[in-house]
């Protein structure tokens, strides 16, 4: 309590000094969540997709490197995976990049065909319902607008084969375009109608739903070391190892590592300063019988009021201007990486602090009958 | 009891190979209601004499008792409590927390140490009236005068209603006729409390506040 006093009044007499600091916090805890919520929209832009479908395990082609476009797999693939230990199912998956014509407009889509009652479908539904036969699919949400809403019909390019939207899920859109989750066999009659030469339509992934209590890791490897020619991945490794997710969240997490680093070299500097500044003060509060560790908490609260603070109003500014400004993607603040922010940006200013820390327990009281309370 | 005893105290600061006694066998006993001066000039040891009686520096040898606590034998941890709860300090140079208002400075060891607020701060409001400075006591540190923030200091070391008292130069920073007043300020809010003090100074006319004037030369007391 004594402690909590002490730091408020002094932050609350040094308005400048602690406002500024408050304020380069809070900018850099905006920049902090507007970046993740950027990155965190991007990667949903290009693996949605796979992150909110319903396989435990996607089964790629060995040849494919986690490339869902440019993987095939071999027909009785399924069956062999199906067989393996701790896999409850397993179906074929169908990816293609298809044009359509849509809302007027002729646009790229991702088409997705999986067992209508199994792996592979989108995890939520947002608006409809499921397609309940060949030709129907459920749309991602963000091309709603695009002729992509319940409702809609998309006219595949060429070859005019007809999809009705009979659902929508949030973000499962797929390298950076609509997709449209439909039957197994609406895959097929579409790469038909494209290609009508086509000697025969193969799958190219496998979707395995493993068993309850089993480790999805644990079965993606058993799958790869057991069945010929395929790649195992759980949804998680599938998702941040696709091409192009890494080196879009690798660029932006060093850009993101770098403003943590500011944070906390910031912070740190601050304290060790004004605590330089403050060394006859403090001297004179221990030689006067102030324990160091009272004085060591008014620091805490401090640093908790300057990094609480900034950060809440960081966090405020961030998801109001995602709000506010339209980013191109769906970008949101996600309440789990808040959390996730704000436990690192709290620790980081702690351990910049030790330094100021270390200062305090290492005054010594006597040095309060020196001339400007200071050693020689 | 007396309030302060010291026994052939000895201090050594050591710096690299060079050694400084700056105190060498004092024999100090100051009694329970007794204020006493402690003249010298300048490098003689007052300041060292002092830090050794509050708990401030450990004597190299010799025993320090004050009240019935034996302070040579305490650890830094509990000579901070003693300082807390048993010595009044006013120092040389910097005595005032300078983001604090005058009230505040009397408050903060007790807020710090757990003290009950009201208790403290009744305490510090009798006080600041006492010493004529209740209508100062919203303004910080910084916005007072010099003999104000003396008689603050005074204050401050008054809080903890100490056995004794210990007072570095209260005077060398002010006008005689200030410095004056604030050792009549001190004598009054002294005496009569059962507070023992050791005032320092090198200035020959403020002796005559005091029961009684040590003097020291060269780390020793003269008798
Ligand atoms: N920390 C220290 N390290 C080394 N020598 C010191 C230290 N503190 C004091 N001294 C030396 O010890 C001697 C006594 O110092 P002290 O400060 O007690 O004198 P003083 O009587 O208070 O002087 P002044 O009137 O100038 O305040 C001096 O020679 C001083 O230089
Ligand atoms: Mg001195």
């Amino acid at each position: 309590m004594g402690s909590f006093l002490l730091a408020w009044r002094e932050a609350r007499r040094a308005k400048g000094r602690f406002g500024l600091l408050t304020g380069a916090v809070t900018v850099l805890v905006f920049l902090v969540v507007f970046q993740q919520a950027v990155l965190d929209g991007l990667v949903t832009e290009f693996v949605g997709a796979i992150r909110n479908q319903s396989a435990d395990v996607l089964v790629y082609g060995e040849d494919a490197r986690l490339n869902l476009q440019g993987s095939v797999v071999p027909p009785v693939a399924p069956e062999q995976v199906a067989a393996v230990e701790g896999v409850a199912r397993a179906e074929p998956l169908g990816v293609a990049a298809v044009t359509v014509e849509a809302g007027g407009e002729l646009e790229d889509a991702t088409l997705f065909g999986h067992v209508l009652d199994g792996p592979g479908a989108p995890v939520e539904i947002e608006e409809g319902r499921r397609p309940e036969r060949d030709g129907e699919a459920v749309a991602s949400a963000s091309a709603a607008d695009d002729g992509f809403g319940v409702g809609d019909v998309v006219v595949v390019q060429p070859g005019g084969e007809r999809i009705e939207i009979v659902g929508t899920a949030r973000e499962t859109s797929f390298s950076v375009t609509p997709t449209l989750f439909a039957s197994y066999a609406t895959y097929e009659a579409v790469l038909l109608s494209v290609n009508p030469d086509a000697p025969a339509v193969v799958p190219s992934a496998g979707a395995v739903e493993v068993e309850d209590g089993a480790d999805p890791s644990a079965v993606a490897e058993r799958i790869t070391a057991e069945v010929e020619g395929v790649e195992a991945a759980t949804r998680d490794r599938a998702a941040d190892e696709a091409p192009g997710v890494q080196s879009v969240s690798q660029s932006l997490s060093i850009v993101l590592l770098l403003t943590y680093v500011v944070v906390t070299i910031v912070t740190g500097f601050f304290f060790l300063i004004l605590t330089v500044q403050k060394q006859p003060t403090l001297t004179l509060l221990r030689a006067v019988g102030a324990p160091a560790r009272s004085l060591v908490a008014a620091l805490g609260m401090q640093v908790l009021l300057v990094v609480g603070g900034g950060f809440v109003l960081g966090a405020a500014l961030a998801a109001l201007v995602l709000r506010v400004a339209s980013v191109g993607i769906e970008a949101g603040v996600a309440p789990a990486a808040l959390v996730t922010t704000a436990a690192a940006v709290l620790l980081l200013a702690a351990l910049a602090c030790l330094g100021a820390a270390r200062r305090i327990t290492r005054l010594d009281p006597a040095w309060a009958t020196l001339p400007g309370a200071t050693p020689r | 009891m007396p309030a302060l005893v010291m026994e052939g105290v000895r201090k050594v600061y050591r710096s690299g190979s060079e050694e400084v006694v700056a105190l060498d066998h004092a024999d100090l006993v100051v009694g329970d209601d007794e204020m006493v001066t402690l003249l010298g000039p300048s490098g003689s040891g007052k300041t060292t004499l002092l830090s050794i009686a509050g708990g401030l520096l450990t004597p190299t040898e010799g025993r320090v008792v004050v009240g019935d606590q034996v302070v040579s034998d305490l650890d830094p941890r509990q000579l901070t409590a003693f300082r807390q709860r048993q010595v009044g300090f006013v120092f040389q140079s910097v005595n005032l927390v300078p983001f604090l208002t005058a009230r505040e400075n009397l408050t903060v060891v007790g807020e710090l140490a757990g003290r009950p607020r009201r208790e403290t701060g009744e305490q510090a409001d009798r006080l600041l009236e006492e010493l004529g400075l209740s209508h100062r006591a919203g303004n910080l540190a910084t916005e007072l005068s010099g003999g104000e923030r003396q008689r603050v200091a005074i204050g401050r070391a008054l809080m903890n209603d100490p056995k004794l008292v210990l007072v570095d130069e209260p005077t060398s920073a002010l006008d005689t006729k200030m410095g004056e007043a604030v050792m009549e300020l001190l004598r009054n809010e002294i005496t009569g409390r059962g507070i023992a003090a050791v005032v320092v100074t090198h200035d020959t006319r403020m002796t005559h506040y005091t029961d009684r004037t040590v003097e020291i030369v060269d780390g020793r007391l003269q008798a």
